[in-house]
Parts: structure tokens; C-alpha cells; sequence
């Protein structure tokens, strides 16, 4: 297949993403000429850029359906695969990305609404380009198309010291670990002597060192992405000084982007005896570390914002196990897709209903702030319940399929020793610990102390988010498969 | 196809759902979670019938053989998980043996009275709470009627969230938001780490060349094919025995780990109480009894059976010590009940015939009588607030004649009177680790003489002293009423079946005796090969 048929295959693929970058192009110009008028009416300009925003989402899941399923294609030397995971990817990236403009209509900020949706425009049109990717080059340009506009965002929503702080710490860190992936990328290509992810993935077999540590160094880069220790200390700053809005996006759409691309890079079965007595102990370890380091912190803190920041790094300590799962082929890259789906629908959920109370005028930072809030906004409340139980793992919640398939991916693999069983001991007792403090938090829910949580402001854009999300984590306990 | 068994799980959670979303029509939803609770309890009696009416299944191949089953072909479950290079796809199994339908029995008495008096006794938002316990005892039905893991566990874990709401939102003692957070996370530090175990259970079949499966009479098969084999325990049979033995064992309140059960007990309304005390604290002896004995019979023999009964037999001297020193009633309550599930424990871990069949006996008598004196403390503390036995000079017998008399029934009943139901499970369950272990019956022995001791000091501190005339009682309304009809009637059912399976317990006995049998006969030879000493009484008659 010549050149010019690859393009033309890999532009019909692409529709929804190429949809969504010319129409975040086209929102975020739409600023220049906006400057011009006088500006008054705020809230005409929030629903047009939100209502916009939306369309073209709605415009690219129009596309992804009309091209339906793409066949599995046979040329694996291009640019871009599209298979199962690319799918995947672009559909988590969809539901993040509707729940997280419905969140947007009420909390973006004022002055800069069209770099702000222009912006999430572009990070919704860039992961599903990670999962296609089958080339370094398309992987490295994905995850940065991803990054780039993410230090956007961090640096508009908020012009306050911890607003600046956070975009600053972003920007600093996620350089330096696009600098660590891309050391690592320069070593799989000079080791294989292509850029192609097959061929570099057919050469795990001859597993040297050399190729270990590659992958090692671009793994370090990614684990950035997912927050995974000792890569999280980012998280904890970057939530607090952002909006709600954008807390919930960070907690997300990098993880799935990071584990997409992770999926990308390593693949399922393709490492070698040698490669893999590296990685998956380095990948043990790190998912260890992460999820008690991730557990054990946020149990300590009063602040929400830092509490979820350390819950998302746990989180990722549980997909790091699943991924090792997808490693040794006991698990497929399902078990990931469907945690993040319930990942989503939990998370997303839980900060739409905060943001109910910020949109409202209220504080939500600390836990404390809370409390009461069951008999001020009961309907706000419910949905913070359900997305709670499922971030305990409690049935009747998509949470509790999503651990219960990461316990089963590590714990059926009887070929190893008892290194598997270890690992998903160590999960369960995190998910204890978790409990604690999620606990804490529904429990102040219903607390009968004085509240200052604000009564009387409906915003409809929050309460479709987060019914959506309810409805989402309730259906998938019952429908499992459908995650 | 049995209609029965999705009705048990569906009727009180469909009852519950409705009470939920009434809104401002609350106050009439009281009568119709009543009424869904006493339509629960006709069904759960349906159920016995037709288990009791049942075939037995004669030569069944594993040691459970549910007599009556639900297990339509939709009920699967498809995991993007593969275990030895194969999908997962679990079938659902539904069903009820004598064991798991006598449970369903207590669930169904104990749910519908424990409904009856909460209409009057909580004064708080009591729709709200009646639908919580509706939910509460739809789950419980749900783990009763589990033929399989992945549904036991689901309903296991679920019965926690109405729980918990129940204990923190109507909690009237000591800390209840405390407690309900403690209960919780002890709770879930078993349940979590138990569901390794199980899942190591279900993805065991793959070592003998078979598909995974949750459902428990193929995995009892599997067993038994096991056993036949070779008895030899890995490391890897011996994580999964002691995980399940530390989810169930922090359900049941085995000796290190019961630290939540008296704070919970103090905290929670009781007649919260009655329902966590007699029902979801069987729930661990149940998940023993249903899934830890039949299915891993030989690492539990080999590693577990001593250390666990012996740990039975001192919660039931500890339970019984702490009970003597306690004031506050609600914690002798609670350490009596703790020492009471002692001798079911015991009776477990013998692996006898007579042990398994007392076992399972007992615990319903232990269900029954501990939910009647939670009804019991819950009238008291109606007319007169907090209860301590600090101070000798009640005099309630003269004041309360009809309380007075049941009270020194289920006390009597308790501490193991001949002719009440309590006597005969505690015997059956002793007998049993007689032929195992006689040390371990001596010290529960002893257990029993501090029983009786307590009991009488409740009896005599409470009831008997002054005529009762100088308590002030001008705070407490129905300070001087005795039992109403309302609250006697639950007392007085509740006695009579305890006095009829104190005379008659081999009629009730027959309902699940052939299922014990069976266990047993299928794990005696295994836990007699692990303790080659055992059955000391048997060689040595046949010596003489």
C-alpha cells in the first residue's frame, strides 16, 4: 500500500478527531474577534461557547458512529493502527470529555472562554490519536497534542497564587518527562532501527538490556501522565490551585491517555524472558508504591482537593496491577478500559456535584465544608453518595466490578509464585484503608452541624453531569459488560 | 425453577425501593414495609416447605446439593478476564438446601418482627428506616439463597451499605458515627482481602483440567475429587484458607478480631442490634459452614481446624468473663452473644456429624433467642432509658409481671436450660468436638457455668429487689406500662419456638440433617487424617 492510500485510510479513520481539532481551532480563534465588542451579557457567553464546545463533540461522536466499527486493518506499518484499543480510547475519551463540558457550562473562567474550550477541544481530539498511534512519532505527537493545551488550561482558570503555582509546577515537571520519554523512545529506535511500535515490538524477543532500559526511561515518562509514584507529587498542588472542573479532568483524561499510550508501547505478550524479569518487577514495585504512598496520604488529609489528588494516584497503583495482568496475558486491555470507565463515571461524578456548591458561591475544599449537605442540596448529595460507595468498591456500583476484575487479573495467574497473591492482598488492604477515608467524607455528608453549603442555585448543565454519571456507575454494576 | 427464591431477594428490596422514593407519603409507608415484611416471612415459610417436601438428593456427588434451585440461563456473568487462557464466563446458581432454608427461616421471623417493633419504636424518620432494614433483609436473603461464590459475595458486601446507614443515622448510644465507621472498615479489612481467596477458589478447577466456575455444588465436587486424590496442602490452598477465615472470622467476631462488635452493639439502636446480632453475625458461621468446610476441607483441617475451635473455646469463657463484669446491658448483651457464637464455632471446627448438625441448629436457637433479648433491652430501655445493672434495686418483676416472665424464659433459654432450644445445640455442638478435642469442651464447659451466672445476675438485678416503687420515673411516659399486645406478641412467638425445638429438636432437625450428614461424611476422613489422635472416645470403647 502506497503512501498517498495509507493517508487517505488513516484520514477516514480519523474523522471524529480531525472534527474536534478544527472545531477547537475554530472556538479558540473565535476570541479574536469576540475582544472587539463590548462584553456584558456573561452568561450568553458562557451557553454559546459551552453550547458550541458541545456540538462539536456531538459532531465527532456523530462522525465515530457513522464510521463504525473500522475493520482490523493488515497494514501494521503505518502511522496509525486502529484496532480495539483505539476504539476504547476514543470512546473513554468522549464520555470524559461530554461530562466534562456539561461540568464547564458553570465553572469556566470568565474572561477566557474560548482558549478554555478550545483547549479541552483539542486534549479530547488527542488521546484517541494516542490509541491509534503505531508509531513512535504519532505516540510522542499524541501525548504532547495532550499536554500542551492541558498547560493552557492550568494556566487560565485561575490567576492566583495557587493557580499560577500549579500550571508552573505542571509545566516544569511534564517537560522533563516528555524529555525522560523521549530519551527512552531514542534508545527503542536506536536499538530497532525503525520507529514502527510492530517493529519495535517484535524485537522485544531478542531482549537485551539495552532495550529494557529504553522502555524503562519511556515508561518513566508516561508514569508522569498517570501519576504514578514517585512521578504524583504534582497531583496533590495541580488539584488544589485549579477549578473543580479542571481537578476532575486531571484526574482523568491523562490517566487515560498515559495508559493508553502504555498499552501502545509494551502490548500484550510481545516482552521477552529478559525484558520482562525487568520491567514487571519495576512495574510491581512502582504499583505497590503507588497505591500505598497514594492511600496512606490522602487518609491524612482534610483538604478534598489534595484527598482525591492522592485517591487518583492510588487508583492508578490498581490499573498499574491490571496493566501488569495485560503484560503477562491474563487479563485484556478490557479490564483497563472498563476501570476507567467506572473511573470516570465515579470521579467526574464526585466533582460535578462539588461543583455544584462552587457554582452555587460555596467552598468545597475541605471536607468540613460539606457537612450537612444532604439536607441543602439532597439531589447533589445522592449522586456524591453513589460516587463514593463506588470508590469504595461496594456492589451495586460500577467500582466494585472494576476492582473485582483488576483482583481477578492478578490473582488467577498460578504460573508464578506467590508474588501475584501478595500483590492482591496488598490491593485489598489499600482498599481497606480507602474505605477510611472515603468514608469520612459521606459520613460528613449527612452530618447534622451547622452547613455553609449554599442553597438555591440550580444549574442544569451540573445536574445532567452528574445524573449521568449516577445512572452510568448504578447501570454498569447490573450490566457489567456493557463498561 | 423455583419462584420462591427470587421472590425472598425481590420483595422486601422492591418494598424498600418504594418506602425510598414516597417522598411526603412517608408515614403511610410504615404499614406497607410491615406488610412487606410479614409477606417476606410467609415466603420465607413457603420456602421451608417446599425444601422440607423436597427429594433428597440421595448420591449427590459433592457435599452440597441444593433441593431446591434458580438458575435461569440469563443469570451470567462474561469478565474480560482469562484464567488459564480461557474468558470467564460465570453462571449464576441459586438454591436452598435445609441449611441455607432454616437461615432463610430465622431472616424471615426475626426481619418481620424486628419491622413490627421498629413502626412504633423509632420515632425518627421511620419509613426511612424500615426501608433500610427491608434492604437489609432482602441482602441477607440474597447470601442465604447463594449457590454460588460471586452472588454470596456480592450480597455479603452489599448487606453492609444499609447497615451501615442504619447504625450511624439511628444510633442512640455511645459514638454511634464512630462505631458505624469502625464496624465498616473491620468489616470491609476482611471482606476485601476475602475476596482474593474466594476468587482463588473459583479459578482453582483449572489445576484439574476443568473450566472456572462460582458455583458451590460443582466446586464441592471438585473437592471431593480433590480429596480422593491426595489431601496434600499448598501454599497457595493455605492463603485461600486463611483469607476466608479472616473475612468470616471478623464477621462472626472470632477472639483478636471482635473488637467491633460491643462498640457496634452499644452504639446502634437496638433493635438495629437484634438484626446484626442474630442474623449478619451468622453470616460468617454461614460462610464457614457453606463455603470454607466443603470446599477447602483439607488445608482446613491441616492448618486452621485447631487454631480456630481452640479460639471458639476461649471467646467463650473470655465473652462470658467480660459479661459478668459489664454494667451497661447493652454490653452484656453484646460480650453473651459473642460467647454464645463460641460454641458454634466450636461445633464447626469439629467436622463431626453431631458437630455440623448442632452447628447449624444452633444457629438459628442462637438467632432466635438473641433477637428476643435485643426486643427485650429495646422495651426496657423505652421506659426507662440507658440500663445498668449497677444498681440492685429494680423491682421491674413487680412492675412489669409479663416482661419479667419472658425475660427469665430467653435467659433460661440462653444459658442452656434442658427442654429450651439452647440446651440442645449447645450439647450437639459439644458432643461433636468431644470426639476431637476434649480439652476444648472442658473450657466451654466452664463457658456455660458463667452463662448461667450472668444470666441470673441480669434476672435477679433487673427483676427482683424492691417493689420497684421508688424509681422516679416521671421522664420516661411509659415508665409503668407493662408489655403491650404489640410487643408481647413478638416475645411470645419467638418462646414458643424455643420451647417446641427444646422438646421436639429432631423434628427440626430432619429439615437439615441429611445436608450435615453429608458434609460431614465427606470431610470427617479428611479432618480425622489430619488429627490421627482424634476420636479418642470411639477407640477407646471399642478397646474395652
Amino acid at each position: 500500500m502506497d503512501a498517498i492510500q495509507s493517508i487517505k485510510a488513516a484520514a477516514s479513520h480519523l474523522t471524529p478527531e480531525i472534527v474536534l481539532l478544527i472545531g477547537g481551532s475554530l472556538v479558540m480563534s473565535a476570541s479574536v474577534f469576540q475582544r472587539k465588542r463590548e462584553r456584558e451579557d456573561v452568561h450568553s457567553d458562557r451557553s454559546m461557547y459551552a453550547a458550541s464546545a458541545l456540538v462539536c463533540l456531538l459532531l465527532a461522536m456523530l462522525a465515530s458512529f457513522w464510521r463504525g466499527v473500522p475493520q482490523l486493518s493488515p497494514d501494521a506499518f503505518g502511522l496509525f493502527r486502529f484496532d480495539a484499543t483505539a476504539l476504547a480510547s476514543e470512546r473513554l475519551t468522549f464520555l470524559g470529555g461530554l461530562i466534562l463540558i456539561l461540568m464547564s457550562w458553570s465553572t469556566a473562567p470568565k474572561g477566557r472562554m474560548a482558549e478554555y474550550y478550545g483547549a479541552l477541544l483539542i486534549i479530547l481530539a488527542a488521546i484517541p490519536i494516542v490509541g491509534a498511534s503505531n508509531d513512535l512519532v504519532s505516540l510522542f505527537l499524541g501525548l504532547e497534542l495532550v499536554s500542551i493545551p492541558t498547560y493552557v488550561l492550568l494556566g487560565i482558570v485561575k490567576s492566583d497564587n495557587t493557580g499560577l503555582e500549579a500550571a508552573l509546577k505542571y509545566f516544569m515537571l511534564s517537560a522533563f518527562a516528555s524529555c525522560f520519554f523521549l530519551l527512552g523512545i531514542s534508545y527503542l529506535y536506536g536499538f530497532c532501527g525503525s520507529t514502527n511500535l510492530m517493529v519495535i515490538q517484535a524485537g522485544f524477543g531478542e531482549g537485551k538490556r539495552l532495550m529494557a532500559l529504553g522502555l524503562l526511561l519511556a515508561m518513566c515518562g508516561l508514569a508522569f501522565r498517570i501519576t504514578a509514584v514517585p512521578f504524583h507529587f504534582y497531583a496533590p498542588d495541580v488539584f488544589e490551585g485549579t477549578s473543580v472542573t479542571l481537578a476532575g479532568a486531571m484526574s482523568y483524561l491523562p490517566k487515560v491517555a498515559g495508559f493508553v499510550a502504555l498499552i501502545r508501547l509494551i502490548g500484550a505478550g510481545n516482552l521477552s524472558q529478559g525484558a520482562s524479569s525487568v520491567i514487571i518487577p519495576v512495574l510491581l514495585v512502582c504499583a505497590a508504591l503507588t497505591m500505598c504512598i497514594g492511600n496512606v496520604l490522602a487518609v491524612a488529609q482534610n483538604n478534598l482537593r489534595r484527598m482525591m489528588a492522592y485517591s487518583s494516584v492510588a487508583h492508578t497503583g490498581y490499573l498499574l496491577l491490571a496493566f501488569v495482568a495485560l503484560i503477562r496475558q491474563d487479563a485484556n486491555a478490557n479490564v483497563l478500559f472498563s476501570y476507567l470507565a467506572a473511573y470516570a463515571a465515579m470521579t467526574l461524578g464526585m466533582f460535578a456535584c462539588l461543583g455544584e456548591i462552587e457554582a452555587a458561591g460555596g467552598k468545597s475544599h475541605l471536607i468540613g465544608d460539606l457537612a450537612g449537605m444532604f439536607y441543602r442540596r439532597p439531589a447533589a448529595s445522592i449522586g456524591l453518595t453513589v460516587a463514593l460507595v463506588s470508590l469504595i468498591g461496594l456492589p451495586l456500583t460500577a467500582g466494585f466490578w472494576a476492582k473485582f476484575m483488576v483482583f481477578v487479573g492478578v490473582v488467577a495467574d498460578r504460573r508464578v509464585d506467590s508474588i501475584s497473591l501478595i500483590m492482591g492482598v496488598l490491593m485489598a488492604f489499600n482498599a481497606v484503608i480507602a474505605a477510611g477515608y472515603y468514608w469520612r467524607v459521606l459520613s460528613t455528608l449527612y452530618s447534622k452541624s451547622v452547613s455553609n453549603v449554599p442553597l438555591r442555585v440550580f444549574r442544569p448543565s451540573l445536574f445532567v453531569a452528574y445524573t449521568i454519571c449516577t445512572v452510568l456507575t448504578i447501570l454498569w454494576f447490573f450490566v457489567p459488560a456493557s463498561m | 425453577m423455583n419462584i420462591l427464591i427470587p421472590l425472598l431477594v425481590l420483595v422486601p428490596f422492591a418494598a424498600a425501593l418504594v418506602i425510598f422514593s414516597s417522598g411526603a407519603r412517608a408515614k403511610a409507608m410504615v404499614a406497607f414495609g410491615v406488610l412487606a415484611a410479614f409477606l417476606t416471612l410467609l415466603l420465607s415459610i413457603g420456602l421451608v416447605v417446599q425444601v422440607h417436601q423436597a427429594p433428597l438428593i440421595e448420591n449427590a456427588s459433592g457435599s452440597i446439593a441444593p433441593r431446591v434451585e434458580f438458575a435461569p440461563e440469563a443469570l451470567r456473568i462474561a469478565l474480560p478476564v482469562s484464567v488459564g487462557g480461557q474468558a470467564i464466563q460465570w453462571r449464576l446458581l441459586f438454591g436452598a438446601d435445609g441449611i441455607s432454608s432454616l437461615m432463610v427461616l430465622l431472616t424471615g421471623i426475626v426481619g418481620f418482627f424486628t419491622v413490627w417493633l421498629a413502626s412504633y419504636q423509632i420515632t425518627n424518620r421511620t419509613a426511612t428506616y424500615i426501608g433500610l432494614l427491608l434492604a437489609s433483609i432482602s441482602m441477607l436473603m440474597g447470601v442465604f439463597l447463594a449457590m454460588d461464590l460471586l452472588s454470596f459475595y456480592l450480597f455479603f458486601e452489599a448487606v453492609l451499605i444499609p447497615l451501615i446507614l442504619l447504625i450511624q443515622g439511628w444510633g442512640n448510644g455511645e459514638a454511634p458515627a464512630a462505631s458505624a465507621r469502625r464496624f465498616l472498615l473491620f468489616t470491609l479489612a476482611g471482606s476485601i482481602p476475602m475476596v482474593i481467596g474466594l476468587i482463588s477458589l473459583a479459578t482453582s478447577p483449572v489445576r484439574y483440567g476443568h473450566e472456572s466456575t462460582v458455583s458451590l455444588p460443582a466446586l464441592s465436587e471438585i473437592a471431593a475429587t480433590a480429596m480422593a486424590g491426595s489431601t496434600a496442602v499448598t501454599s497457595h490452598d493455605s492463603w485461600t484458607v486463611w483469607l476466608l477465615l479472616l473475612g468470616f472470622g471478623i464477621k462472626l467476631a472470632i477472639l483478636p478480631l471482635h473488637t467491633w462488635l460491643p462498640t457496634t452493639y452499644a452504639a446502634a439502636h437496638p433493635n438495629t442490634t437484634s438484626l446484626v446480632a442474630s442474623v449478619v453475625a451468622k453470616l460468617g458461621l454461614y460462610g464457614i459452614l457453606r463455603i470454607v468446610i466443603p470446599l477447602t476441607p483439607a488445608a482446613l483441617s491441616y492448618e486452621a481446624q485447631m487454631v480456630i475451635g481452640t479460639l471458639g473455646a476461649i471467646v467463650i469463657v473470655y465473652g462470658a468473663m467480660i459479661a459478668l463484669t459489664k454494667d451497661n446491658l447493652r454490653h452484656v448483651l453484646a460480650y453473651s452473644s459473642l460467647s454464645h457464637v463460641g460454641f458454634i464455632t466450636l461445633g464447626m471446627m469439629s467436622m463431626t456429624k453431631e458437630g455440623l448438625g448442632g452447628a447449624a441448629l444452633q444457629m438459628f436457637n442462637h438467632g432466635l433467642i438473641t433477637a428476643a433479648m435485643f426486643w427485650i433491652l429495646s422495651m426496657l430501655e423505652e421506659r426507662r432509658g440507658p440500663i445498668s445493672l449497677a444498681s440492685e434495686d429494680r423491682g421491674m418483676a413487680s412492675q412489669y409481671p409479663k416482661l419479667a416472665v419472658l425475660l427469665v424464659f430467653f435467659t433460661l433459654a440462653g444459658a442452656g436450660l434442658p427442654g429450651l432450644n439452647g440446651f440442645v445445640g449447645e450439647l450437639l455442638t459439644m458432643s461433636g468436638m468431644m470426639r476431637v478435642c476434649g480439652t476444648l469442651v472442658a473450657i466451654a464447659v466452664l463457658g456455660t457455668v458463667l452463662g448461667a451466672w450472668y444470666g441470673l445476675k441480669i434476672v435477679q438485678r433487673l427483676l427482683f429487689g424492691s417493689n420497684g416503687q421508688t424509681v422516679d420515673l416521671h421522664n420516661h411516659p411509659k415508665g409503668a406500662m407493662d408489655l403491650t399486645q404489640r410487643e408481647w406478641l413478638p416475645l411470645v412467638v419467638v418462646a414458643f419456638l424455643c420451647l417446641y425445638i427444646g422438646l421436639f429438636p429432631m423434628r427440626t432437625m430432619k429439615l437439615f440433617q441429611p445436608d450435615t450428614d453429608r458434609l460431614a461424611t465427606w470431610v470427617e476422613p479428611v479432618s480425622k487424617q489430619a488429627h490421627p489422635k482424634m476420636d479418642v472416645l470411639a477407640s477407646n470403647s471399642g478397646a474395652q
